[in-house]
């Protein structure tokens, strides 16, 4: 049964390891981060710029589960909406390395570093998408590993020994 | 429930509390940080194996985040009408591992439980302790919706620097040192 609304997108067969999604950039704005805050990570240093100012992070930053926000969008902009994608698994080893801070400038790329057909779902293939998050200084702001589902066009093809 | 890293069991679990999903919020959410058709579009959505809306798992994942802080404010404040001091915890350096177990849909109420799996004092960061947390939630059916084990730092109730260590804090103190350590 084909669906109509990922048909003409990339599939399973389409997607190589080692390919690189090059993403946009987006910038914190005050208001981007007490807005977040206020509704997921209500911390005193997130919400309010005086408070931040004297923390440990001597300002105002965004919350690490933001910034994990913004890097998923910017992999659905370039890549996910794109794809015939079929949702998450999940994700391993995210590391918030430093703050983003107020009108500090996310940017990154995004790596497919795996991919395999499940076993129990033919229909189903497996993505591993590395992130590799960084700030308007070439810093690394946040790394995680992605794992994802995508349609497979011809799931009547034989699976490959190393599938999951 | 800020714990000092003394007082810290590994048997505990705490129920951290429960949070009604909504389709209005499910799409607010989505559009600003996972625009997926299965997560903004309802009737896009029929078509997708989920045979609907979904929320995105980071969503869920934030609303878990945010019911734990709540939690952990009003823990604090019982403690300080007890006469008790609360625990200090720090920064959260990331997720070890997050795994989407079932989807979340409109209409359905999530539970969210908190457990400590494992504690070392840290090497890095004297006087204070790293913690393996494990959040995991569940919806009305009890089915497990997401897994996550998380890493973050507690402080030591008991800690007695060494006088060499009292010398490093006092500099790191210091705010032309603060800037370094920001760099």
């Amino acid at each position: 049964m084909t669906n109509p609304i990922t048909k003409d997108r990339r599939h399973f067969e389409d997607l190589k390891v080692g390919e690189v999604v090059q993403l946009g950039k987006r910038t914190l704005s005050k208001d981007d981060i007490i807005s977040f805050a206020k509704e997921f990570d209500p911390l005193p240093f997130h919400l309010d710029e005086e408070v931040a100012r004297k923390s440990l992070l001597g300002g105002l930053a965004s919350s690490g589960w933001q910034t994990a926000g913004f890097s998923l969008r910017m992999l659905v902009d370039e890549f996910l909406s794109k794809v015939a994608g079929m949702g998450g698994l999940g994700f391993d080893n995210l590391k918030w390395k430093r703050p983003l801070m107020k009108n500090d400038t996310l940017t990154g790329a995004v790596t497919i570093s795996a991919l395999r057909r499940s076993k129990s779902h033919p229909e189903m293939g497996i993505v591993v998408l590395d992130f590799d998050m960084r700030n308007q200084k070439d810093q690394q702001v946040m790394t995680l590993s992605l794992t994802n589902l995508v349609e497979v066009r011809d799931p009547s093809a034989p699976i490959e020994e190393n599938a999951a | 429930m800020t714990l000092w890293f003394e007082d810290i069991d590994l048997v505990t679990v705490w129920p951290l509390g429960e949070y009604t999903f909504t389709e209005e919020e499910i799409i607010r959410f989505a559009k600003r940080y996972d625009p997926q058709y299965f997560h903004i579009d309802p009737e896009a959505a029929k078509h997708s194996h989920f045979g609907g809306i979904i929320a995105s798992g980071w969503h869920t994942v934030s609303i878990g985040h945010k019911v734990m802080v709540d939690f952990m404010y009003a823990h604090d404040a019982e403690q300080r009408e007890r006469g008790e001091e609360p625990g200090v915890s720090g920064p959260s350096p990331g997720v070890n591992k997050m795994e989407f177990k079932a989807p979340v849909r409109a209409g359905d109420t999530i539970r969210f439980d908190l457990s400590v799996k494992d504690k070392r004092k840290s090497n890095s960061l004297p006087g204070w302790g790293v913690l393996t947390s494990i959040i995991e939630a569940y919806n009305q059916q009890d089915e497990l919706v997401y897994r996550s084990e998380i890493a973050s730092f507690s402080k030591l109730r008991d800690y007695k620097p060494t006088l060499k260590e009292r010398a490093l804090l006092a500099m790191a103190a210091m705010p032309v040192f603060k800037k370094l350590l920001r760099k």
